[in-house]
This record gives structure tokens, sequence and C-alpha cells, in this order.
């Protein structure tokens, strides 16, 4: 073990004396710092201010004056979606889906305020997020470092030197890579750092501890290849082009490929074309505002015949609000069909851009890092159906209230009548149908179950590369 | 009672299809300078690879103290001290790291003043011992990885053109160091094309030419190998 660690510590030494390596690691740290410190400002700031808004948004709906329920209706309320704690380091698809959604009568409307639509200067900087830097750039650091561990002692001829003492090829391939893994160590502190911030936000430390190891092993498997490359490459020349050549094909276009391929076999409807299917869909049901519609005719008889009564206006409840909850629901049910097809789509063409993770490391540690931050699609998705759910629920419970609070009468004539008008205002006490909105992640443990699929994609590497060390790596040694 | 330490049995090394050694065998006893003269791709340092385990014998076999060198590698390893042809250390250490380097690699620990013993003994420079080896002569890189291999203390010492860049005086200072390493019972193979230099120092001188044995010449009665006779022989046989 010493002569391992002493390999490890020369390795260190080299680096020391080495302008261009200090350079590199010095670089790779000021970016992951840098990117960690304004990424947890951003996301921080983002969070108490969606808070913050959610609360104003529930306040401004509660403090609105007696009105006519229907006007609360379309008066509408905000949904925010508050980033979860370890978006602090992984911010994932909050960026591109939106992060609010104004919730009303008759509409799903789309989440909206993606930072990538209104990122502007610093905005940008902090799309390089500690997720994307480890993700992407740590492995190029680490190639940069380590890619002549092995060939810059073959062609010195120190390699000889070395075995002439007597250490074997495995001792030397585990030397210089426990000294890639302090570099990879140095790497992950900033993530560290960060995951502190992430705890005092409230995320488990448990698996914050786990999503480390992730990273950590990831980072390892890319060490472990830039040993191999080093060890079978017969020059410091030909392992750095192997290694970026690796590099360019698992981090740039397995990801372009993963997501083309994906979308190519599962076609998802353009939003031109839905929108047509959406409004003709839309018009084959009842207009909720006009109680004489013909689609609801069926509705009228049904209730005159269980209230026993001959006109709408001889009942004990307001038919037009009757019409207008029976309209949502309706109008609801067809919306959710659209918006389920959309999701199950999208769902799928990320199970498939999902299997690429089999060829490129950096697409499993992505599924990886999003699951378990609690930023994936599936989460975005639960958001989705979550705001969904508020929204139908305080529509209709508004829509209760336009039929349990007035008469037929009074509604049909309040346009023309000031005094039916006032009646139809009701109290501001039914404002209070709106449910406190607060979205979270999945549990801990949800996440952590989630995430042992891409994670065993990473080991299977690391392994595979360890097995390839140990067979062509001792001999070419 | 002397014993064989170094032995090549009909040993035929081959790199791809070329044979670069072809059925060569050779005795080392203990206390003797064995050296191993040829002209250049005669084989020479695929001879000593091949007792260092760098290289597999396509034939035949390596001996160190009886043990085949392919089958118990890191024994063998411990007895050895290797001195390649061009000084293998590292430029941006000094000579104290690189000496420190590499025995702590052979698990050996040496105190600051033993080494300090040692590059006495082979004249390098006391103001240069601190200095990093990028800034450092052929002959002090050489002088340093001599250095190295006695401080290994090994029972056998590997050498491969161990002069070559060194000044007269310095090949005079080493050519003592290796009689009386000898002498103290270090067995001590080197290969050569200096034929001057080899007379100087070896008990036993095997030529070879084209990785086969074409000659050998043994002193006797305690007196140097004629310097003469085994030039005549180089010109003739290695070189022609």
């Amino acid at each position: 073990m010493s002569v391992i660690r002493n390999i490890a510590i020369d390795e260190w030494r080299y680096w020391r004396r080495s302008r261009i390596a200090i350079s590199v690691l010095l670089t790779g740290l000021v970016l992951l710092v840098g990117s960690a410190f304004l990424t947890a400002i951003q996301m921080i700031d983002a969070s108490h201010e969606r808070e913050h808004l959610q609360t104003e948004a529930e306040n401004a709906f509660l403090n609105q004056p007696e009105r006519h329920p229907h006007r609360m209706v379309h008066y509408g309320h905000y949904a925010f979606r508050t980033p979860p704690p370890l978006s602090v380091i992984d911010p994932g698809i909050d960026a591109y889906t939106g992060n609010s959604i104004f919730l009303e009568g008759h509409r799903q409307n789309s989440a909206m305020f993606a930072d990538r639509q209104a990122s502007a200067g610093i905005a940008m900087f902090g799309a390089l997020s500690p997720a994307l830097l480890l993700q992407i750039l740590a492995p190029l650091l680490l190639i940069l470092m380590g890619y002549s561990a092995i060939t810059r002692e073959r062609e010195a001829r120190t390699l000889d030197q070395m075995i002439a003492q007597g250490v074997t090829s495995v001792q030397i391939m585990l030397g210089k890579g426990l000294a890639l893994g302090g570099v990879t160590a140095l790497l992950v502190l900033p993530l560290c750092i960060a995951s502190v911030l992430a705890a005092s936000e409230g995320e488990a430390v448990s698996l914050i501890a786990f999503f480390i190891s992730g990273y950590a092993l990831y980072l390892l498997t890319w060490c472990a290849a830039i040993v191999l490359s080093s060890t079978i490459m017969r020059t410091a020349g030909g392992s750095l082009g192997a290694l970026l050549a690796v590099w360019v094909i698992v981090a740039m276009l397995m990801p372009r490929v993963s997501s083309t391929v994906a979308t190519n076999i599962v076609d998802a409807p353009g939003k031109i074309e839905t929108d047509f299917a959406v409004i003709e869909a839309v018009s084959k049901i009842g207009d909720g505002h006009n109680a004489g519609d013909p689609a609801f005719t069926a509705l009228r008889a049904n209730l005159l015949q269980q209230y026993n009564v001959d006109s709408v206006e001889e009942l004990p409840i307001n038919f037009r609000g009757v019409v207008a909850g029976a309209a949502e629901a309706e109008l609801t049910d067809t919306l959710n069909q659209f918006a389920e097809e959309r999701m199950r789509v999208e769902s799928k063409q990320v199970r498939i851009a999902r299997y690429f993770g089999w060829l490129s490391p950096v697409l499993s540690i992505r599924e990886f890092s999003m699951k378990l931050a609690g930023v994936d699609l599936e989460t975005h998705h639960r958001f989705l159906r979550e705001t969904e759910k508020l929204r139908f629920d305080f529509v209709q419970s508004l829509n209760k209230a336009h039929a349990e609070k007035m008469t037929y009468l009074d509604d049909a004539g309040r346009s023309g009548d000031p005094e039916a008008e006032k009646r139809t205002r009701i109290s501001t006490e039914n404002w209070k149908v709106l449910e406190a909105f607060s979205f979270e992640p999945f549990p801990a443990t949800d996440r952590v179950e989630a995430s042992f699929n891409p994670l065993a994609k990473i080991m299977l590497w690391l392994i595979a590369i360890l097995l390839l060390c140990r067979t062509i790596g001792r001999r070419a040694l | 009672m002397t014993r064989t330490v170094v032995e090549a049995r009909n040993l035929t090394v081959s790199r791809g299809q070329t044979p670069v050694l072809s059925d060569i065998s050779f005795e080392v006893q203990e206390g003797e300078v064995f050296a191993l003269l040829g002209g250049n791709g005669a084989g020479k340092s695929t001879s000593l690879l091949t007792f260092l385990g760098l290289l597999e014998p396509t034939s035949g076999e390596a001996l160190v103290f009886g043990k085949s060198v392919q089958n118990d590698i890191a024994s063998v390893r411990g007895k050895i001290a290797y001195l390649p042809e061009a000084a293998t250390l590292y430029p941006h250490l000094s000579a104290y790291e690189n000496v420190d380097y590499f025995l702590s690699l052979a698990g050996i620990g040496r105190s600051r003043a033993d080494v300090e013993e040692v590059f006495d003994r082979v004249s390098l420079q006391q103001e240069a011992r601190d200095q990093h080896m990028e800034r450092y002569s052929k002959g002090m890189r050489q002088k340093t990885a001599i250095a190295l291999a006695l401080l290994r203390e090994t029972p056998i010492l590997f050498l491969d053109e161990p002069t070559s860049g060194l000044d007269p005086v310095a090949i005079d200072e080493f050519n003592r160091l290796v009689t009386n390493l000898a002498k103290a019972g270090t067995t001590i193979v080197m290969v050569t094309h200096d034929v001057y230099g080899a007379c100087q120092v070896a008990h036993k001188i095997a030529l070879l030419r084209r990785g086969t044995l074409v000659g050998s010449f043994e002193a006797k009665n305690g007196e140097r190998i004629d310097t003469e006779t085994v030039h005549a022989a180089f010109a003739e046989r290695a070189v022609a």
C-alpha cells in the first residue's frame, strides 16, 4: 500500500511543479467554486422569492372584495414551484420548463418564466451549474491532468526504473489512479460545500451523501479510463487523442444522439397541431357560460326530474352555476387527456434517451443527479398534475358557490338589475376555498430508489474499465 | 566455494518474429564482474531486460539464484539493482528526491547520511544534490543513477552502458567502485561496447553478435583480461 501511496504522492509532486497541471486544476476549481456560489445564490434567492410570491398570490386571491364567484374563476391564481434544496447543485429541467403557472377557469396554461427564456447577462453564467461542470468539464480536467500519467514514464523510461525497483504493474496503475482520485476529491469539494447549503434548506443528509458518492463514482470511472488509456497507449499524444475522442463522443455526441433518436422514434405532435386538436375537441363541449346551450339539455332534464320541478327558475340551486361546474368538469377531462398524452410522449422520449446511459456515463450521471435532486421530468409532470388539481378544485369550489349562493333569476338578470347584481356578489369567506400550495420533491427514499438504475450503469462502466485495466493494462506494462 | 548467481540457459528472445537473442548460455558466479560486449543491436540490453522480467524469453531460461525470472519475478527484482543506459530519473526532482522516491518504491529506507555517503562515493557535486535534475549534465545524471543502484545494496547489479557519458576521471572512479563492490561480494553484470572499460573490471567477458555469443574471455590468476586480445576479437567477430 505504501508503494501505491508513494506513486500517488510523486504524481502530485509532479503536478505541483508543472505550471500546466496547476493552471488546469486551478481553472477547474475556480469555475466549480464560482458556479457553486452563483448557482446557490440564484437558487436560494429563487426559492425564497417563489415562496414569497406564492404567499402574495394567495393573499391577493383571499383579499378580493365581495363579487360574483365566476369573476373569481377568471381572476385566477398563481402556483409556483419552489426549487428543491439540491437544485443549488443541479437546477435540472427547472430552467427549461418554467417554474410558475397561472391557474384560471376553462384553461390549462403551461408553465412560464423559465430561466432560459428570461436569461440575460449573469443568468447565462448561472447556466454553468456545478452539476453540468462536474458532468462535462471535470472529466476533461481529469483527462488533462492524467493523460500522460503512465505514458510519460514510459517515454522517459522511468517506467523501467520503477519496475526494476520491484513495483508491479497493478501498483503503478493503482498509484496513478489514486493520484487522480485526489484530484477527484478536490473537484467534489465544492459540491460538498454546496451540499451543506442544501442540508440547511432541509434536504436529507443521507440523500446528500448518496448524491456526492454518485458523482465521486462517476469521476472515478473517468480516472480508471484515463489510467487505462495511459497504460495501453504508447505515447502521451496517443493517450490524449484517444481520451479526447472518448470525451467528445460520450459527453458531447451521445446526449445529442440520444435526444435525436428519442424524438425520431416517438413522434411528438407540434404545438400548432396540438392547439388545433384541442380547439376542435373543446368545441364539442357545451359553453359553460350559456345555460341554454343544447349540450346541457339532458342535465337540465335530470335536475328538473330530481327536484320534481318544471323550470330551472324553480330549482333550489342556480342552474347557471351547475352548468358552469359541469362544463368545467367535462372541459378539464378533455384537456387532461391531451395533457396526459403529451406527458406520456415526453416520458417515452426520455425513457428512450435514458437507454443511451448504457453507452455514455455522462447521460447516466445526468439522470442520477436530476432524479436525486428532484428536478427531473417526472417531478415536473407531478408539478403539472398537482397544479391542475389545485386549479380544478378551486374553480369547482367557486362554481359550487355559484350554484348554491344565489338564485337563478338574480344571476340571469344581474346585468340589467343593479340590485340583482348586488345580491350575486358573495362573501369573501367563499374565497377561502383556495388551498395553500407548496410543491415538494418526491420523498428521499423514492428518489434514492429511482436513482439506482443510472447508478448501476455507472458502476458497470467502472467495473468494465477496471477489468480492462486488469487484463489489457497489465499486459501493456 | 562460489555459487552461480546469474545464468542464461539456452536463452532465446524474439521481438515479434525477429529473434534478438538466439540460444545464448552463460553463468556468472557470486562476486564476479561479467561484461557482455557487443556492438549496437547485438542484443546486450535485451539480455538485461529479460533478466529484469521486462521481456519474456521465447525459449530457454533466465535464472537468478537458480530461480526462473519468469516464475518468481517479485523475488528476483528484489535482488537486482538496475542502472539503465540513459539515466532514467525525473528531471523535475533533485538527486535526493529521485533516490528517495525510487528507494521508497523498492521498500528501502536510507538516512540522509547514507545517501550523502554514496553521493560522495560516486563524486556527485555537493552543490548539485538539491537542484532539479533538468539542470544536470549527462554525467551527473549517470552518477545519481549509480548512487541509486548502490543504495539498494542488492547482491546483483545490472549495468547498461554504465560509463557512457562520464568523463575519464569519473570513469576511473566508477571502475574502482565496481571492483570494490565485487570484492565485497556483489555480482555485477554489465553490458557495454567499451572494450577498454570492460577489460579494466570484468572477470569474464562474453562477445555478442546479432544475438549470438561468439566468444568469451576469462581473467586468470588475478590478472586483467588482455585488452588487445578482446579488441581484436571484437573487431573481427562482433563488428564485422
